[in-house]
């Protein structure tokens, strides 16, 4: 949560009425958090936003709608997928085509999930934001397990493996901003609050997560890649449906 | 009668006989055994020709008996093997051993036998052709060939090993005549190469035992020969998603092997086990495949394989793995249009617009784009590329004007290829900003030679009135109560008297000034002097002295005639001696120094004289140390001129070549230099028309001069002249009458003026002089100057400051009763 705060962090709270009191926390602390995180993973992002909100009371921190909020969930997935893509090219396409070793094992394979535009855009609002909602929760302890397990990984290099463990930590930020940007929505009644089943979706993400371990690292990383684009994807076209015009 | 009986039974006999020679029927002919052939070694059959058969049916018997037996047999098989053969088959068919053979031919009347035939079995063995002759055109490894396979002949035991064949294969193609003979061996089938696809071929085989004969060639057999071959491996080349919703993918033919090829692609999903075909061979033209919207999906891998089959047989291409999502790459983005506006402040700058491509869903999120732009002037090689980001217009203010520019967009999506370039867009950037100003500057150009041209033109018609016309004589003094009338109209010698009135000051200094004016006056005789000395006798000088006469000494200083006539006069005369001066000067000192013995002379005596000749004598001579010599000073009036002409004469040296030389430390010099810059002139009009502005240009700082006080104020009368004389030089010269020479005639005051110099031709100075006042000025200035004379440039001036203000003093004097505001509008 307190990593999420780097993109999501309270001053929103202070400039939103609607942020519940559990989220705010004092302001001090927040960015002595932000700092310390901001000085550990070094995202610019994060470093933008705390600039900005710097100032208590500042009226740039007012304007920091949703959409805005939306849009940085967007980069955070677009980072997340570039990155996942670094570590998938770096290590696996130099040696020919990989994709005909697939043997289609991801462990998320069985959640059904839109595979087109048009069925994406035909899904309610709530299922598309659950989805991601889902898909994030599936990855974070299979991603966090083999974060834990990274000195097995022996045929990984040292920068593949920081990748790796940035990207747990990302997946991790992610879900948390995306569960904000959920309540967020949900208490301005942009979606509804029909969002009630994601107990039941964190139980049977942690047993798919267990097919995960079961994976071969070329698979691992495959199926990341492939489901944080999925994310990133269903991320723009809902938002693109929730706020038409400006970049849509 | 008996006789004749006799004979006719003789007849009739002969009769019979002949008749019964005539229908006798004769024996067989001979016949002939041809061949005895054995097709397996195991029986074999005998063939003969029957002779003629004697018109009696005639029955033929074979004859045999074996090597070695006496005993005779009959054929024992004559049906077998057809008419006129004899079958013996393995019973009465013995190896190795001899047969001979001979047929009897009989009938009713006799019979005849053939000649003995000796037959050995293993001689005449003979096999039958090969039979099931099968034809077959193989391609393997890319190699073409015939093979051909057959059977041996039904009758020879070739699997017991009893025989062994041997086979002999021929081919040719249709249309031709020779066989081609290849010997097989003992196996029963061959591989033929090197046919020439396309033809149709024939080909038979026969075979031969160990010994014996070559066996009938078998029946002819046909095969055509494939014109093309199995195609080669097609390559799947790419699959691109212009919108991340379909995809097509392309492929390379291999080669067709000359047949008419299909190709088909073949893909299965990851997590399907099913192969499909491509669901639209058409949508995307040849040798593609379209995957619609229905056919595609997301996040799952395809594993696609193209199939090319023909007659010949079929190729598979290696199998491509592609996952939609990163395999997109947009259509180039369209309308980009190009258009030039201008900020606020009309500085212009181009704006570039375009859309997103028609099949990009951008709206709806499903598709980030980002653009870039690159640009480049028509002619140029190197494109400059600009990256845009997601916006669909950029702004570009660095235009160069005037050229064309070329301009194109592409476009990316977040994960995928860069579009190909967007057709190219051109601008114009319009050059009218830069071409008006060059029209300003060649109209300024044109019209600035043209007033040049005007000028000069006018300059070389008008000669010398131009320079006075662009520097305008100092205007006419304008003093309170001098009749300017009197003046212009008064006689010279009356002005002259004015000016030797002028030197009767009640002081001393004016007593000396009277002597010496007396001396002139006295010196009627010396008149001619300079006209002996100089060679430049003239009327004007003598009329000059005429008046000087009348004038020295004796005319009143108030009288304005006086001063008037004076003014008059001197302005011939200076023109005249001008000429002897330069000419002098430039000669040698020698002169110079006989100059200033009789500028002494003339001293006092005849001031117009002296006027002109002290300007030689005194500078090389006696007042070689001073410019301005205080010892003259104003004693006499010709003292004042010298100082006068010396000051003006350091004055003009200081303004024309003393600011480029030191040389005026030396006192000497500076008239060289007049008389040089003199030389230099071509017309002593011109030259002392320079000269007239050059003092001209003096007297403006000496008007602002400190030295200006008020007393001097005091003086009694300045006359202005105008320069009538000077009609009779330079007739065009009247226009420039306004050249003024202050003549201060001291007054009721008894004060005295001073002509302080005669500037050339037309410029009488006059100037009104304070006792009190001057003397110092007159003789302390020139000592400083030749200190600061002496001193580096930089305080030359100075020291013309210092020299200056003794000619200041006299001019101001004179100043003081002018208008300044005239002098200064003409100076400016």
């Amino acid at each position: 949560m307190e990593a999420w705060r780097l993109q999501v962090p309270g001053c929103q709270n202070t400039s939103l009425p609607r942020v519940p009191f559990s989220l705010r926390p004092t302001l001090g602390l927040c960015y002595a958090w932000l700092c310390a995180l901001l000085w550990l993973l070094g995202k610019p992002p994060g470093a933008v936003f705390v600039a900005i909100c710097a100032r208590q009371g500042d009226s740039s921190c007012r304007f920091l709608s949703v959409s805005d909020l939306f849009d940085r969930v967007i980069q955070h997935s677009d980072r997340l997928h570039s990155l996942s893509t670094a570590l998938y090219e770096k290590n696996f396409l130099p040696n020919g085509n990989e994709l005909g070793k697939w043997t289609g094992k991801c462990h998320t394979s069985r959640m059904l999930t839109p595979n087109g535009k048009e069925y994406v855009q035909k899904i309610p609002r709530e299922e598309l934001t659950h989805l991601i909602l889902r898909l994030l929760q599936a990855w974070k302890e299979p991603l966090s397990h083999f974060d834990q397990n990274i000195g097995h990984h022996q045929e990984l290099s040292s920068d593949s493996l920081s990748k790796a463990k940035q990207i747990s930590n990302m997946v991790h930020e992610l879900k948390t901003g995306m569960e904000k940007v959920t309540e967020k929505m949900q208490s301005m009644g942009i979606i509804s609050n029909s969002l009630n089943g994601m107990g039941s979706s964190e139980a049977a993400g942690l047993s798919i997560s267990n097919e995960a371990n079961l994976m071969s690292d070329y698979e691992f990383i495959h199926c990341f890649r492939r489901d944080s684009n999925k994310v990133q994807s269903y991320l723009k076209i809902l938002k693109c449906r929730i706020w038409p015009g400006n970049s849509c | 009668m008996k006789q004749n009986l006799a004979s006719s039974v003789r007849f009739i006999l002969l009769l019979f006989l002949n008749i019964e020679c005539l229908n006798e029927q004769s024996p067989p002919g001979k016949p002939e055994v041809l061949k005895c052939r054995s097709p397996e070694m195991e029986t074999f059959t005998c063939w003969w020709k029957p002779g003629s058969d004697g018109g009696l049916p005639t029955n033929y018997t074979l004859l045999y008996n074996k090597e070695g037996k006496e005993q005779i047999y009959e054929c024992p098989d004559y049906r077998t093997a057809g008419p006129n053969s004899c079958y013996f088959d393995k019973k009465h068919t013995n190896l190795w051993t001899s047969y001979n053979i001979s047929v009897k031919a009989t009938n009713e009347v006799g019979s005849n036998i053939s000649n003995p035939h000796y037959v050995d079995v293993t001689s005449i063995v003979q096999p039958d052709p090969p039979i099931n002759l099968s034809l077959q055109v193989i391609q393997s490894a890319g190699i073409l060939y015939l093979w051909a396979n057959w059977s041996p002949p039904p009758l020879v035991d070739v699997r017991s090993g009893w025989l062994i064949l041997h086979y002999e294969l021929r081919l040719k193609s249709e249309e031709r005549e020779e066989w081609e003979t290849i010997f097989v061996g003992q196996q029963a089938h061959y591989k033929a190469f090197k046919l020439h696809p396309g033809l149709k071929y024939i080909v038979q085989v026969h075979c031969m035992l160990d010994h014996g004969e070559w066996s009938e060639w078998s029946s002819e057999s046909y095969i055509q020969i494939p014109n093309g071959q199995p195609p080669g491996k097609p390559e799947l080349l790419r699959c691109r998603s212009p919108e991340k919703e379909t995809f097509t993918c392309w492929w390379k033919p291999g080669s067709d092997g000359g047949l008419p090829t299909n190709y088909t692609l073949l893909y299965s999903k990851e997590g399907d086990k099913s192969i499909n075909e491509c669901p639209d061979y058409r949508t995307a033209g040849p040798n593609s495949c379209y995957f619609d919207k229905k056919h595609t999906s997301l996040w799952a891998i395809y594993n696609i394989t193209i199939k090319a089959t023909n007659k010949m047989g079929s190729n598979i291409s290696e199998p491509q793995y592609v996952d939609v999502t990163y395999i997109v790459q947009p259509d180039p983005p369209v309308n980009l249009s190009l258009e030039v506006k201008k900020q606020v402040d009309g500085k212009p700058y181009l704006l570039l617009k375009w859309h997103p491509p028609p099949l990009a869903d951008v709206k709806s999120g499903w598709l980030t784009l980002e653009y870039k732009l690159r640009l480049k002037p028509e002619e140029g090689d190197e494109w400059e590329t600009i990256f845009v980001g997601q916006q669909t217009q950029y702004k570009l203010f660095s235009l160069n004007p005037g050229k064309k520019y070329l301009a194109q967009v592409h476009c990316k999506p977040d994960h995928g290829e860069w579009s190909e370039w967007s057709s190219e867009s051109y601008i114009q950037i319009p050059s009218d900003i830069e071409l008006k100003d060059v029209i300003v500057w060649i109209f300024v150009a044109v019209l600035s030679s043209v007033i040049c041209l005007i000028i000069i033109w006018m300059m070389a018609l008008k000669g010398f009135s131009m320079v006075a016309c662009i520097l305008p004589p100092v205007p006419g003094p304008k003093i309170k109560g001098l009749d300017t009338h009197l003046l212009e109209t008064g006689r010279s010698d009356e002005f002259l008297s004015a000016l030797g009135c002028q030197d009767f000051p009640p002081t001393s200094d004016c007593e000396d000034l009277l002597v010496e004016f007396l001396e002139v006056d006295d010196s009627e005789d010396q008149q001619l002097m300079p006209s002996h000395e100089k060679g430049h006798p003239s009327k004007n000088m003598k009329s000059t002295h005429k008046e000087t006469d009348s004038d020295s000494g004796r005319g009143s200083c108030d009288s304005p005639f006086l001063l008037s006539d004076r003014s008059r006069e001197p302005r011939i005369p200076p023109s005249a001696f001008q000429t002897p001066d330069i000419s002098e000067i430039s000669e040698n000192n020698a002169r110079k120094s006989s100059c200033e013995i009789q500028s002494t002379d003339l001293k006092g005596k005849i001031p117009y004289f002296s006027i002109g000749s002290t300007k030689l004598s005194t500078w090389p001579g006696a007042q070689l140390s001073n410019n301005q010599t205080p010892k003259c000073s104003y004693h006499n009036i010709t003292d004042v001129c010298k100082i006068a002409l010396g000051t003006m004469n350091v004055n003009v040296t200081s303004i024309l070549g003393g600011n480029e030389e030191n040389q005026q430390s030396q006192y000497s010099k500076p008239t060289e230099t007049i008389s040089e810059e003199k030389l230099d002139k071509q017309g002593e009009v011109e030259s002392l028309h320079s000269k007239a502005d050059q003092d001209r240009m003096q007297l403006l700082p000496n008007e602002k001069s400190p030295f200006l006080s008020a007393k001097l104020m005091d003086y009694v009368e300045i006359h202005k002249v105008n320069q009538d004389g000077a009609l009779a030089v330079l007739p065009k010269q009247k226009e420039n009458g306004g050249k003024t020479e202050n003549c201060t005639v001291p007054g009721t005051s008894k004060e005295y003026a001073k002509v302080s110099r005669v500037v050339d031709n037309s410029i009488l100075v006059i100037i009104p002089v304070s006792r009190v006042q001057t003397t110092p000025m007159f003789q302390e200035p020139p000592k400083e100057s030749v200190q600061n004379l002496q001193q580096s440039q930089t305080e030359k001036n100075m020291s013309y400051c210092f020299t200056t203000p003794s000619e200041c003093k006299i001019d101001t004097g004179g100043l003081d009763y002018l208008d300044p505001t005239s002098f200064m509008c003409s100076f400016n």
